[in-house]
């Protein structure tokens, strides 16, 4: 019995360290080759320990790039406070579309769950129109405002207040506390792995969004650092090292964020039907 | 059980409780509109307006750049949809794609979620470098694997050193198609792997406990426990799959550099669309038409999911 | 506990109003102001696409000049970093399109078509000197009446860039037709090298589809599955399938043929001058040649590309956008920007105060010029070279005939054009 446990036990860290290094090999070669040199990477010559290691690549992004730090701000700014809104009216709406009874609410799921099969490629010409009418081009609340809310995250909400224990609610309201009341001090202090893995899948979509930017913002200083950094690719050659160091510089932010909230959504997350 | 009360009293009753219910639903219909409200703001401005817009474009042949002009052509874009060669292999394509993703992404994510909540050590080191696909930017990570699919690239590398055949991943029309699969399936089954972790924290231990006891072994653990357990959590996934595959776009964009090619082998109907929308002038109006009737099929496709699955839950 | 949500919403509305506030200082974009500023300086937007470090940094320098001479006006450099066309055609639209921008030859005529183009021909003057530019290269950017819609900043013809090495020891000479291109490819050809390195672009080999009398383009429809064009492509096919003396870059784990030349994984390929610079940023130790495109059926030919500076036609500082365009493309802006190569000077007179002609490596690629068919034919070519590259490449890797994979193309080609 224990031999057999035992040996399971091996075999579930083989499966697990084969797919660790299938995932970690694309990686590890973005990160080398971050410190390779033009000259190496082109060479067609493939090695994860570069030839001769640079700091070139960073020294290009930090430094000769000298809107680093404004991308850097605008990036942080889009995010950060387009990750804050959507967590609270993703809730507010998942919240009422599983809690509270009115009228039109099944209509309104649908839609929620009809926009998101829609591609974004044919409303992007007249959401840009929208955004010129309102004078938001080149603008935070361009690119925040419109993202505020998102129907994936309503949706997977919506599947997590559901299955929410009624008795609190109710014991909620014999306090004397009104539904907004009881939604932010009672309802969301107990969704924070719901919370917390939303945050993460927001802020990254923010983070990495690169289409958006690129057409809403024209002006150097607004750029994100997607768009910043992504001035790599020419014509005719691509500036692979520049490229792996700039992307190496975005998943970094992402990464500590991810794992700030990993213990938090690792804490008795649900939105399983009976527990 | 009013039926049993006399009438008199019942009707008091009743037009109290309409007075009570008449309050309670204006209560319900405040209280759901309030917090829906920053929701349905932005859902009317910048999603449904887009859209109708879109939908009303469908009907006309659309010149946008250097002053609008709109062509009233009733429904001759759907029409055209119906014989057009590309839209059909772009459906094939996307439709072959989505059927292996889907279940392959799904199994795996649901695999590897169970596999970390086994208990063992060093899970969160697992956890940090599986999800690590799902941080980089899709950009990145096509243009990592096109170097790793090249003739000469590690892929093939590496098959060759085991003696197994190797293939030009990108450039054969026959294999193109499933090199980005491979590659979507790698990156996209992550994200879902955290879902199902965060899911199976609810799943109560003393089910596995007393299964346990009664003599079932992991994978029986496995089939008869979790995977029911996790049933609207797969719900969730595989919708989110059915769509997010439907929408196939940037990696075939990189892939192909824009045509879809090899031979259209690599053309979804979100690059079809794409190259409709911006690539010729004048075909607005047919994008849109086409975005219109892939919305429907995902729709078809998630209603489908749904009465196969049983699903209570997703009304 | 009440006041935890009092903050917590205060909070809220103060990051909604920070980010409006940072916003606010950029309420003039380029389409919208109305021509001068109140230190009366016109600021024009220039967009572009991204490109290396080194075209930057002399666009700078040329912007520098400018606005010494103009001090009335500054221009605000915007870098579009991807999709180019896209962006610049969503901006157009929403009518907030830069004053002057870049414009690839091969867009030239749909763009044209659309009216959203500032005609130039009234602008310009004698001292500007028209007839400087080579023609192959203005006629992109003419509509049927002959008015002039861009002028073109510099140009890039194809060459033969050979590895000298390789060809000395396989005592290989430089080929000059294609018979000679053909042995000399299957000679050179070794384990770890093909003889000849060809990107399976419409772009790169217009020329050679239209060798034998064929044109790819006829009357704005798809032509390339004609017989003509298939017997002009057909030996390249054959030199890849029957031969094995020729690959293209994917199949090799290049990006680029020039790459492939750089790694030695081709002997010779047809490439542009911007591989001038690159080689020698990335393979200094390469030792190339260059030499004109083998002559085909006693033909030269090869193909050249361009890029023109035009104006919005919705701009309101037209002539202060003249004025930016007419230095860019007159003979000392033109000067500045193509001096140290990286463009070949479209203007006649610079091209031969720079001397170029006599360059051992631009010499060829400055002949050119003259007899190459510039990448630019009507306003349907994009899509036509879509269903070209989409088609191409697998008949060029053998998986289809040159013939069934060629009339494939046009078909759809023609029926996605529509009349």
């Amino acid at each position: 019995m224990n031999n057999k446990k035992e040996w399971s036990k091996k075999l579930l860290y083989v499966v697990l360290i084969t797919y660790a290094v299938i995932t970690l090999v694309p990686f590890v070669w973005a990160l080398s080759s971050s410190f390779k040199t033009f000259a190496e990477i082109s060479s067609g010559v493939m090695s994860f320990i570069p030839n001769e290691f640079t700091f070139e690549n960073y020294r290009q992004i930090f430094i000769e790039e000298e809107l680093f730090f404004r991308w850097l701000l605008n990036s942080v700014v889009i995010a950060g406070g387009g990750t804050a809104l959507n967590l609270i009216f993703n809730s507010m709406a998942g919240y009422a579309l599983a809690r509270i009874s009115f009228p039109g609410k099944k209509v309104w799921f649908m839609l929620i769950l009809a926009v998101i099969m829609i591609p974004v490629q044919v409303t992007m010409i007249p959401n840009y129109l929208i955004l010129k009418e309102l004078g938001w081009l080149n603008s935070y609340q361009g690119m925040i405002v419109p993202a505020m809310i998102n129907a994936t995250f309503i949706f997977m909400m919506r599947q997590f207040f559901i299955n929410f224990p009624k008795e609190l609610e109710e014991a909620a309201s014999l306090d004397g506390l009104g539904r907004f009341g009881m939604f932010i001090r009672v309802v969301l202090p107990l969704a924070k792995p719901a919370l917390a893995a939303q945050a993460i899948f927001v802020f990254m979509g923010f983070w990495n969004d690169f289409m958006r930017p690129l057409i809403i913002m024209t002006d150097a200083d607004m750029y994100t650092l997607t768009v910043g950094l992504n001035s790599f690719k020419g014509q005719y050659v691509t500036y692979w090292n520049y490229i792996m160091a700039a992307s190496m510089v975005f998943t970094l932010p992402v990464l500590v964020i991810y794992m700030f909230f990993n213990k938090f959504f690792m804490k008795g997350m649900s939105f399983t039907a009976d527990k | 059980m009013e039926r049993a009360e006399t009438s008199s009293t019942s009707k008091v009753k009743e037009s109290k409780k309409k007075r009570r219910s008449n309050k309670r639903l204006l209560r319900d219909i405040i209280q759901g509109y309030g917090f829906m409200l920053p929701t349905i703001l932005v859902l009317l401005t910048f999603i449904l307006g887009p859209v109708l817009y879109a939908v009303f474009l469908s009907f006309f042949d659309v010149t946008l750049l250097g002053g609008t002009v709109l062509d009233f052509t009733g429904v001759d874009n759907y029409l055209r949809l119906m014989d057009d060669a590309r839209a059909k292999r772009a459906l094939l394509n996307t439709g072959l794609y989505v059927g292996i993703v889907v279940p392959v992404q799904t199994f795996l994510a649901l695999f590897l979620a169970a596999t970390l909540n086994a208990g063992l050590k060093g899970e969160k080191i697992f956890r940090i470098i599986y999800f690590l696909p799902t941080l980089t930017s899709s950009a990145v990570l096509t243009l990592i694997f096109m170097w790793m699919y090249n003739q000469n690239g590690l892929i093939n590398n590496m098959l060759e050193t085991v003696n197994l055949p190797t293939y030009n991943w990108i450039g054969d029309p026959n294999i193109a198609l499933y090199s980005i699969m491979i590659m979507n399936i790698w990156a996209t089954a992550p994200l879902f792997m955290v879902i199902y972790l965060a899911a199976l924290q609810g799943v109560p231990k003393n089910l596995y406990e007393a299964a346990e006891l009664d003599g079932a072994n992991v994978i029986q653990r496995f089939w008869y426990i979790t995977v029911p357990q996790l049933r609207p959590i797969t719900s969730f996934v595989v919708i989110m799959g059915l769509i997010g595959t439907f929408q196939l776009f940037d990696q075939s964009y990189i892939f192909s550099g824009g045509s879809g090619g090899p031979s259209n082998s690599t053309l979804t109907v979100v690059l079809l669309i794409y190259q409709y929308a911006f690539k010729s002038l004048g075909t607005m109006g047919y994008a849109t038409a086409i975005a219109f009737m892939l919305a429907l099929i995902i729709l078809v496709a998630s209603i489908l999911q749904r009465v196969l699955s049983k699903e209570e839950q997703f009304n | 506990m009440k006041r935890k949500a009092w903050v917590f919403w205060s909070a809220l509305m103060f990051l909604l109003f920070v980010a409006a506030g940072c916003s606010g200082n950029d309420g003039t974009t380029s389409g919208d102001g109305g021509g001068e500023s109140e230190d009366g300086t016109t600021e024009l937007t220039l967009a572009g696409w991204a490109s290396s470090p080194e075209e930057e940094s002399l666009l700078n320098t040329q912007l520098e000049e400018f606005e010494e001479e103009n001090p009335d006006i500054t221009v605000k450099h915007e870098a579009i970093a991807d999709q180019y066309m896209d962006v610049i055609k969503t901006r157009l639209v929403g009518g907030e399109g830069p004053d002057v921008f870049y414009l690839d030859a091969v867009e030239a005529p749909a763009i044209i078509e659309t009216g959203v183009l500032e005609p130039l021909n009234s602008y310009v003057d004698d001292e500007f000197d028209t007839g400087d530019f080579e023609d192959t290269l203005i006629e992109a950017f003419q509509d049927e009446e002959g008015e002039t819609y861009g002028f073109p900043k510099g140009y890039s013809t194809l060459g033969l860039f050979y590895n000298k090495e390789m060809l000395d020891e396989a005592g290989v000479d430089v080929p000059t037709n294609w018979e000679e291109l053909e042995e000399a490819a299957i000679e050179l050809t070794t384990e770890d090298t093909v003889g000849l390195g060809v990107a399976p672009q419409m772009a790169r080999l217009q020329f050679i589809g239209e060798s034998a009398g064929g044109d790819m383009v006829e009357d704005n429809q798809a032509a390339f599955g004609s017989e003509e064009v298939v017997q002009g492509l057909q030996p390249l096919v054959d030199l890849r399938t029957e031969e094995g003396a020729a690959a293209a870059p994917s199949e090799l784990g290049s990006e680029s043929t020039g790459e492939m030349l750089g790694q030695g994984r081709a002997a010779m390929v047809m490439e542009g001058n911007w591989n001038v610079p690159y080689f020698e940023e990335t393979f200094p130790e390469l030792e190339y040649g260059v030499a004109e495109i083998p002559e085909i059926n006693g033909t030269q030919g090869t193909m050249a590309f361009t890029v023109s500076y035009v104006m919005n036609q919705a701009s309101e500082k037209k002539e202060a956008a003249w004025k930016l365009i007419s230095y860019l493309t007159g003979k000392e802006g033109m000067k500045t920007w193509t001096e140290t190569g990286i463009e070949l000077p479209a203007r006649q007179s610079v091209a031969e105060e720079l001397g170029f002609e006599d360059d051992e490596l631009r010499g060829p690629l400055v002949s050119g010029a003259e007899y190459a068919t510039t990448w630019s034919d009507g306003p349907n070519l994009p899509t036509i070279y879509n269903n070209f590259d989409n088609e191409f490449l697998s008949a060029f890797l053998g998986e289809k005939s040159l013939e069934d994979a060629l009339d494939t193309g046009e078909e759809v080609a023609n029926d996605e054009i529509g009349d």
